[in-house]
């Protein structure tokens, strides 16, 4: 067991950020913290890389624990703090020179662990560059970069990909998953499809709580607990909405008149996809069909649910949703 | 150690990436050498009372003049700038002891306060060149220096705990020069008290007396005694307020 976090608390003076949080992280795995700004993410990721003690609770990483031994426990850890500080007038070299020396690692190896981490990060073009010309996106591959310098076995990446372009958040992702393979990874972030794409398990934290801990796949089908038939249709409405509902596995449908054409939505079990059945019974009735879609709940409809209580959700998306 | 050795470098290498070493040393160099122009005047003029180092060092404005100010800019930024940066965080979620972090940080100032002294040495030098009658002793001349070492040592262990307090630098530089601004007043108490016992008392305490027995050539083990002690406290302090960082 890689990180065990068990009854984890953190008072601060008016607000209890992290309130009795509980889990447990293996060896190899991804996992994503996903939550709303100021559910308390970063808190419980300051717990874990030692900056911030707990009030209650304990946290240990790889055995160690993070209060007692924490200079042990912070060599099993890389991490990169969600805001990237670093030293401006330095060059990329430089910094990453100087942050080796101070993690420990052999003289002689720096510069062997240097240009693989820079190789691994795409920095190798830009060591001799002064850290505060860098743009965002460099600077967070530097933040990365420094991270990984003494080979952590733990990498804990709190919202690795903020304030970057699309294209510089998918090279990122790619990053994150190449170092899956060699390193346990605890990323935080506010962007939904971020954590499908990349983790392999989700916590969604709220107030201060999980909500829930699943894979993103299981946790989509737990909350919605189906798939969703979309059908625009030429037909009396008062003879297809029966008829409809008749279908094998169909919970429930909804309707909307659109002009001539009625809009249905048909609530189904999982894994079920009555596209087929749909057509054949429009063929069979001679109705017009101009729209016919399946839809899967996302983790986006997941997380609105936990974590704002909404029994129903919006239309389904797969575009990016930052709370 | 290795870890020390690192910040340490790194921080003296700060003062020398930024701005702040060549203004402090230009003003630091322009206000000795008038210092020394003074004393050349003088030294023509035949109207020296005291010995060199004395009016070099112990009995000069300009001497205490350039600690008050240069010490509290070569120490604001120690660890108030790592914390308002957030740097903070990278250096202590790296496996590194507060405590070296805080002593590598007052090691790399105090170099470069010694750095900044160094140029001095030379007067000394080009008095005796030019005045072949030695006017300049050696041994006043080595425990001057010493004074200002051990003086330094303390104000800027000041500096780091002025620093450490708070995240803006401003407000550690105002802090560190009104302390060690009260320091070198509270130095003339003993002139000025009318109650002879506080006379007495003061003068222990008295960083004026002191500069001046040193620059005499008077090395006296109580003071010497005294400035090691209050660094060592001071930087136990610096390390418990970083340390109570974290647990805020």
């Amino acid at each position: 067991m890689m990180v065990e976090v068990d009854h984890l608390t953190k008072c601060y003076p008016r607000k209890k950020a992290v309130d009795d949080v509980s889990f447990a992280v293996d060896s190899g795995e991804i996992v994503g913290f996903l939550g709303p700004n100021g559910a308390g993410k970063t808190t419980t990721m300051r717990m874990l890389s030692g900056y911030i003690p707990a009030s209650g609770g304990s946290i240990r990483i790889a055995g160690i624990d993070v209060l007692r031994d924490s200079l042990a426990a912070r060599r099993k850890i890389g991490y990169l703090p969600e805001n990237v500080p670093l030293y401006n007038e330095m060059r990329v070299d430089e910094f990453l020179r100087f942050k080796a020396h101070l993690k420990g690692v052999p003289p002689r190896q720096c510069r062997k662990h240097v240009e693989r981490v820079k190789e691994l990060c795409g920095l190798t073009r830009e060591g001799r560059r002064i850290i505060g010309h860098l743009s965002k996106g460099f600077r967070q591959r530097v933040g990365l970069a420094d991270a990984l310098l003494h080979s952590p076995e733990l990498l804990i990446l709190d919202e690795p990909t903020i304030g970057l372009d699309p294209s510089q958040i998918r090279s990122v992702r790619e990053l994150i998953k190449e170092l899956a393979k060699h390193h346990t990874i605890i990323l935080s972030t506010h962007i939904l499809p971020e954590v499908e794409i990349t983790c392999q398990r989700v916590l969604i934290i709220h107030e201060g709580r999980i909500a829930a801990s699943d894979t993103p796949a299981n946790l989509r089908a737990a909350i919605q607990g189906g798939t969703r038939i979309v059908a625009e249709l030429h037909a009396p409405r008062e003879k297809a909405g029966p008829l409809l509902e008749q279908l094998p596995h169909v919970r429930g449908v909804k309707s909307d008149q659109r002009e001539a054409w009625t809009h249905y939505e048909l609530e189904c079990a999982t894994d079920v996809d009555l596209r087929q059945n749909v057509f054949e019974l429009a063929v069979r009735e001679g109705w017009k069909l101009r729209e016919l879609s399946i839809k899967k709940t996302s983790l986006e409809d997941a997380f609105i649910r936990l974590t704002t209580g909404e029994p129903e959700s919006r239309e389904p998306s797969m575009d990016s949703y930052e709370v | 150690m290795r870890a020390f050795y690192a910040l340490w470098k790194k921080e003296l290498q700060g003062y020398f990436l930024s701005p702040i070493a060549y203004v402090v040393l230009m003003f630091f160099l322009l206000l000795m050498g008038v210092s020394l122009w003074f004393l050349v005047d003088m030294l023509s003029g035949g109207m020296m009372a005291g010995g060199v180092m004395q009016t070099l060092f112990g009995e000069s404005i300009f001497f205490w003049v350039a600690m008050l100010i240069a010490i509290p800019v070569i120490t604001m930024r120690l660890l108030a700038e790592e914390v308002k940066l957030g740097t903070m965080e990278g250096l202590l979620t790296a496996p590194v002891a507060e405590h070296t972090v805080v002593l590598a940080k007052y090691a790399g100032a105090l170099s470069f306060f010694v750095c900044m002294w160094l140029p001095t040495a030379a007067y000394g030098f080009i008095i005796r060149y030019f005045d072949p009658d030695a006017t300049v002793d050696i041994g006043p001349m080595f425990t001057a220096y010493l004074g200002t070492l051990v003086i330094g040592a303390c104000y800027v262990a000041l500096g780091v705990l002025a620093s450490s307090l708070t995240r803006n630098q401003v407000v550690a530089a105002v802090m560190c020069f009104a302390l060690v601004g009260i320091s070198f007043f509270a130095g003339f108490i003993p002139y000025i008290s009318a109650n002879p016992s506080v006379r007495h008392v003061a003068a222990y305490f008295s960083p004026v007396i002191h500069m001046m027995d040193f620059s005499r050539g008077v090395v006296d083990t109580r003071p010497l005694i005294l400035y090691l002690t209050t660094t060592a406290a001071l930087l136990f302090a610096a390390i418990q307020v970083v340390e109570s960082g974290k647990w805020k």
